[in-house]
C-alpha cells in the first residue's frame, strides 16, 4: 500500500541513530557548501546514482518554541505551508509538485520542522520556484484553516488518542517536564487544536520562518553551482528577519521518581520510563548512543535478552532518545506479556541498568556497538533522502554536518568507563519518570 | 476535482526551457544481473551495485500462508520466526551475538503467497555473513523451549494488535472478504490456531517446504559476481535436492451485493474502515493502467479521495486505495477513517467518490500528470542493494524478468482516456461491495446499518477475525 498519510509529527519514533566512518570518506560522500546572502545555508551532495534529487529545508522552529494555548502550532503551521501562496493559490502546490513528478513530505518535532521534496530532476528549478513562494507569500485562508484543523485533529485521534502507546508516551513527557515547553506534544493538546486563531499562524510564520533559520540541504543528481544559482534567484531576494527568541527556560534537576498511571480499555499494559540526559551537542552524545546500542540493540542486546528472551516478561522492549537543542529524554517503552505485571518488567530493566552501571560493558560489546553504528551509517547513506535528512540533522543539531561523518573516529575513542560512568550519571532512581498503562474495563455502553 | 492545467503546462514548458538537457524520461534500466540454478534446483541471482560497502540478500520460497493446514493458521509465519533460533551448531542466543557483532540485519516472514528471509552485511563481513544464512537455512533444529516461547510471544502479539485498529483492521477485511479461500485466513494466526501449532507441525512445515527447488535466493550489492557464485555454491551446493508439491490456490470469486462487518472497539474515538472487493494478481497485463488509474483515485496525495475526504473537507488526516497484487487475485480496497460522530457522511462521501471515478473517468490532462507522477517517483525505488535484491527475487518469483522495468515507461505512456475507463469499469467495483469497520458500535451501529441488506457483527475480544 502506498504512503498517502502525510505530514507527520514525531511521536514515539526515535529520530536518527547514526554513526559514521573513515570509510564514508572513501564512499566519496563529499558536501559542498553555500550560504546567502540573507542567511539560509545551502548544503550540496551530488550523487548521480539516479535521476532524481532530495531536497530537504530544516527550519530550528518546532513544539519547544510554543506556549500553552497554542501547543501544536508549529505542526499546524507545517501543514499550512502546503495550502497556498502568492502565485501557488490553494491545493496547486501539491498538484503542481505530483503533475510534473514529485512527491514532498514534512514532520515536525519538539526541535526542528522539516519539509522534504523528492522529485526528477527535470523539476529541480519548479521545486525552486514552489519552496521560494511559500516561505516568501504564504497566503492564510479561513476555509483552509479550518479544512485543516479537521485534518490535525484526526491526526491527533489517530496517533495519540487511539494509540495506548501514543497516550501514554504523551503524559510520560508532560511528567517528566515540569517548566520546559517538551512537556506538551507535538501535535498539540486536543483543545489548542480546536482554538488555534489566524493569529497564532500569522505569529508563527513571524517568528519562525526567516531564511538564516532554515538550513537547505539537497541530495541527488545535480551540481553545486546550478542549485548555487537557482537558490540566488529564488531563495535569496527573500529578506531575513530576527530569529526566534531564545528558549532560555531549563528544567530544573529532578528531585525525586515521577509516577503516572493511565488506566483504560486495552488488552495488554504498556511500560515506558524516561530518564532525563543531556542535549544531543554535549560530550556524553556518543557515550550515551554506546550504551543505548549495547543495552537495546538486537536479539543480543541486554535488555532483549533478559526481558524478552530469558524472562519471558515482555513482548518487546526498546529504548533511545531523539536529536533535541535541549536536554531531553532517554526513553525506554515495553509492552508486558499477557498476565505480566508492569512492575516485574520495571524490576527486570532496573536490575540490568545497575549490571551495568557496576560492571560496565565488556570488550565485545562495546566494539559491537561500533560496527552496528558503522553499518547504520552505511545504511542510512544507501539513499538520497537518507544523505539528505543525516546531513541536515548533524548540521542543525550538531551546528557542522562534518560531525555525520566523524561520527566513527568519535565512537572509537568511548571507553567501557565511559558507558558505564554515563549510566551511573543518568540512568538513576531520582532522575526517572516512570508511566504505565493499565487495562480497564470497557467503557460503559449506551 | 479542479486539475491546474494552465499552472501545469506553463511551468513544464519553463522547466524545459531552462533544462533542455535533463533528458528526463530516458529508459529506464535494471543493472545486469546473472542468474543460474544451482544442481539441487536452487536460483541463484546476482547483481553488482557499489554504492556503499554493504550485500543484501533475498530469499523467497514459494510457499506462504496459503501453506497453512487448516487450523493451523500462522504456521508458515510461526516457522520463519523460528529458523534464527537454533541450528545444529548454533544456540539462538550464538546465532544473536554473531549476527550483532557483525552489524547484520536479518528478517524472515511469511506472506500469503511466499515465505521470505532478508539479511544485509557490511561487505566485509560477507563471508560469516553467507555462514550465518546458510547455517539457518539448511540447518534449524526447533528446539522446543524456543518454539514455546514464540508461539507465547506470537499469542499475545494478537492480543497487543487488537488495543490498536489500524494493525488488525487488513486481517478482518481479508476475512471478511475471502470467507473461506486461502487468502481469507490470518497469515500471523490467531488466538485458537497459534494455540493448536506443535514443534511437529513446524518440522513438518519446515520438511515440505524449505527446499532448494522451491527457493529463489537474489544477492545485490559490492561484490564480485564470480567470487559471490563460488561462495554460495559453496554454501548452498549441499542442500540436498528435493521437490516440494505444487500449491493450487483456486481464484476468488468477487463478493456480490453489498455485506458490511462492523468490529466493536468500545474505546475507540474513531471508525476505521475498507471498502471493496477482490482485485488483480501481479501478473495482470493491464497492471500499470491500473496502477496510473488508482494513483489518480486513492494513490497520492492530490488523488480524488484524498482531495474530497481530506483536503477539502478535513475529515480524516489519511484515505487512500490500493491493490494487493498476489498470485490468485488478491484485495482491493479503499481505506481511510474518520472521529465517530462523521462515520456516516465519509462512507457516503468515499460511495460518491467511487460513483464519479465511474460516472466520468479521466482527462487526458489528468493521465498525464499521474504519468509523470508515477515515472518520477519509481527510481528512488529501485536505488538501494536491499529494494534490487528484492525486486529481481519477486521478478523471478511470478516469472517475470527485467522487462518489466525497462518496458515501465512505454506501457505507462500508451495509456488512452479510452483505455482508463475500460481499466475503471473492468476492476474498480460499485455495485459490489464489502464493507469492513472497525470502531464503537454503540455509537456507529445504528447509521451503518444502510450500507449493506445484513450487518455482521463482532467484538475485537472475540477470538480471531
Amino acid at each position: 500500500m502506498k504512503s498517502i498519510s502525510r505530514r507527520v509529527c514525531l511521536g514515539v519514533a526515535v529520530l536518527l541513530c547514526l554513526a559514521g566512518a573513515q570509510a564514508a570518506r572513501a564512499q566519496n560522500i563529499e558536501v559542498k557548501t553555500h550560504t546567502l546572502k540573507n542567511g539560509m545555508k545551502i548544503l550540496v551532495q551530488e550523487d548521480s546514482s539516479i535521476p532524481n534529487v532530495a531536497l530537504y529545508v530544516f527550519y530550528r522552529i518546532g513544539a519547544r518554541n510554543e506556549r500553552p494555548g497554542t501547543t501544536g502550532i508549529s505542526h499546524f503551521f507545517e501543514h499550512m505551508m502546503f495550502n497556498g501562496a502568492k502565485k501557488y493559490g490553494p491545493g496547486e502546490f501539491d498538484r503542481v509538485m505530483e503533475g510534473s513528478g514529485g512527491a514532498n513530505n514534512a514532520y515536525t518535532s519538539k526541535d526542528v520542522t522539516v519539509y522534504q521534496n523528492w522529485f526528477p530532476r527535470s523539476t529541480l528549478e519548479l521545486i525552486f520556484d514552489l519552496e521560494a513562494d511559500r516561505i516568501r507569500d504564504l497566503s492564510f485562508d479561513p476555509k483552509v484553516i479550518e479544512s485543516e484543523r479537521g485534518v490535525v485533529a484526526s491526526e491527533r485521534r489517530s496517533s495519540v488518542d487511539n494509540s495506548n502507546f501514543g497516550i501514554l508516551y504523551e503524559q510520560l513527557w508532560a511528567t517528566a517536564f515540569t517548566a520546559h515547553p517538551y512537556q506538551w506534544p507535538v501535535v498539540g493538546w486536543m483543545v489548542d487544536i480546536q482554538n488555534w486563531k489566524m493569529d497564532d499562524l500569522k505569529r508563527h510564520f513571524q517568528m519562525g520562518y526567516s531564511p538564516s533559520n532554515a538550513t537547505m540541504v539537497v541530495s541527488g543528481d545535480v551540481k553545486f553551482p546550478e542549485i548555487v544559482a537557482l537558490a540566488q534567484k529564488y531563495i535569496e531576494p527573500i529578506p531575513s528577519h530576527d530569529p526566534p527568541p531564545q528558549v532560555t527556560t531549563r528544567e530544573p534537576e529532578q528531585m525525586g521518581e515521577r509516577r503516572v498511571v493511565v488506566k483504560k480499555f486495552a488488552q495488554l499494559p504498556i511500560l515506558m520510563i524516561g530518564y532525563h540526559v543531556p542535549k544531543t551537542a554535549y560530550a556524553d552524545y556518543y557515550a550515551l548512543q554506546m550504551l543505548q546500542t549495547i543495552l537495546f540493540s538486537g536479539q543480543s542486546s541486554r535488555m532483549y535478552q533478559r526481558i524478552v528472551d530469558k524472562d519471558q516478561l515482555a513482548l518487546s522492549i526498546s529504548g533511545g532518545s531523539s536529536f533535541a537543542f535541549d536536554p531531553t529524554l532517554f526513553m525506554i517503552s515495553s509492552q508486558p506479556k499477557a498476565g505480566v505485571d508492569p512492575a516485574a518488567v520495571e524490576k527486570a530493566v532496573y536490575e540490568e541498568l545497575d549490571k551495568m552501571k557496576k560492571d560496565g560493558p565488556n570488550d565485545e560489546e562495546l566494539q559491537k556497538a561500533k560496527n552496528i553504528l558503522l553499518a547504520n551509517f552505511f545504511r542510512q547513506m544507501k539513499t538520497i533522502s537518507g544523505k539528505s535528512n543525516a546531513i541536515g540533522s548533524y548540521e542543525v543539531f550538531f551546528g557542522d554536518y562534518r560531525k555525520l561523518f566523524t561520527a566513527a573516529d568519535d565512537y572509537s575513542k568511548v571507553n567501557k568507563e565511559d558507558v558505564r560512568r554515563v549510566a551511573q550519571e543518568y540512568f538513576t532512581e531520582k532522575n526517572r519518570t516512570v508511566a504505565t498503562l493499565v487495562p480497564d474495563s470497557p467503557p460503559e455502553k449506551k | 476535482m479542479k486539475p491546474m492545467r494552465h499552472a501545469v503546462t506553463v511551468l513544464a514548458l519553463a522547466v524545459w526551457l531552462v533544462l533542455p538537457a535533463a533528458a528526463q524520461e530516458a529508459a529506464l534500466k535494471l543493472p545486469p544481473y546473472k542468474k543460474l540454478r544451482l544442481k539441487n534446483g536452487l536460483t541463484l541471482l546476482l547483481m553488482e551495485h557499489r554504492e556503499v560497502p554493504l550485500v543484501s540478500f533475498s530469499l523467497s520460497l514459494k510457499a506462504g500462508s496459503v501453506a497453512d493446514p487448516a487450523g493451523k493458521e500462522g504456521l508458515a509465519s510461526v516457522t520463519a520466526g523460528l529458523i534464527r533460533k537454533g541450528t545444529k551448531t548454533r544456540t539462538a542466543d550464538q546465532f544473536s551475538a554473531e549476527l550483532d557483532f557483525i552489524g547484520g540485519l536479518f528478517f524472515a516472514g511469511a506472506a500469503a503467497d511466499s515465505s521470505s528471509a532478508s539479511a544485509e552485511f557490511m561487505k566485509k563481513d560477507t563471508a560469516k555473513g553467507l555462514d550465518l544464512l546458510s547455517d539457518m537455512l539448511l540447518n534449524p533444529t526447533f528446539p522446543p523451549d524456543e518454539v514455546a516461547k514464540l508461539l507465547k510471544q506470537r499469542l499475545d502479539g494478537i492480543r497487543a494488535a487488537k488495543d490498536q485498529a489500524q494493525a488488525v483492521i487488513g486481517t478482518y477485511y481479508n476475512a471478511y472478504l475471502y470467507g473461506n479461500h486461502p487468502y481469507g485466513r490470518p497469515g500471523g494466526g490467531d488466538e485458537k490456531s497459534l494455540a493448536a501449532i506443535t514443534r511437529e507441525d513446524v518440522v513438518q512445515f519446515h520438511q515440505t517446504w524449505y527446499t532448494p527447488g522451491n527457493t529463489i535466493l537474489a544477492v545485490v550489492g559490492d561484490f564480485s559476481t564470480a567470487e559471490m557464485e563460488k561462495l554460495l555454491t559453496d554454501k548452498f551446493g549441499g542442500w540436498p535436492a528435493k521437490a516440494s508439491p505444487a500449491l493450487n490456490v483456486p481464484d476468488p470469486a468477487p463478493v456480490q451485493g453489498k455485506r458490511l462487518l462492523l468490529v466493536d472497539k468500545p474505546d475507540s474515538t474513531q471508525t476505521y474502515y475498507r471498502i471493496g472487493n477482490i482485485g488483480i494478481t501481479r501478473t495482470n497485463p493491464d497492471r500499470v493502467w491500473i496502477d496510473v488509474v488508482n494513483t489518480l483515485f486513492g494513490g497520492r496525495f492530490t488523488s480524488m479521495l484524498s482531495t474530497e475526504l481530506r483536503i477539502k473537507s478535513g475529515l480524516t488526516y489519511g484515505a487512500g486505495s490500493f491493490f494487493d497484487e498476489r498470485r490468485v487475485r488478491g484485495p482491493f480496497a479503499v481505506a481511510s477513517y474518520t472521529q465517530n460522530a462523521t462515520t456516516e457522511k465519509i462512507l457516503d462521501m468515499t460511495l460518491d467518490v467511487l460513483k464519479r471515478l465511474h460516472e466520468k473517468g479521466f482527462s487526458e490532462e489528468e493521465l498525464k500528470s499521474a504519468k509523470a507522477y508515477i515515472k518520477g517517483q519509481f527510481p528512488p525505488q529501485i536505488e538501494t542493494c536491499d529494494q534490487l535484491a528484492r525486486l529481481i527475487a519477486e521478478l523471478e518469483f511470478f516469472g517475470l524478468d527485467e522487462r518489466e522495468i525497462t518496458t515501465l515507461y512505454a506501457k505507462i505512456d500508451g495509456l488512452t482516456v479510452a483505455d482508463a475507463r475500460r481499466i475503471i469499469q473492468q476492476y474498480f467495483p460499485l455495485e459490489n461491495l464489502v464493507f469492513v469497520l472497525i470502531g464503537k458500535a454503540s455509537e456507529v451501529e445504528p447509521v451503518v446499518k444502510k450500507y449493506a441488506p445484513k450487518l455482521d457483527t463482532k467484538s475485537i475480544s472475540q477470538p480471531g477475525f
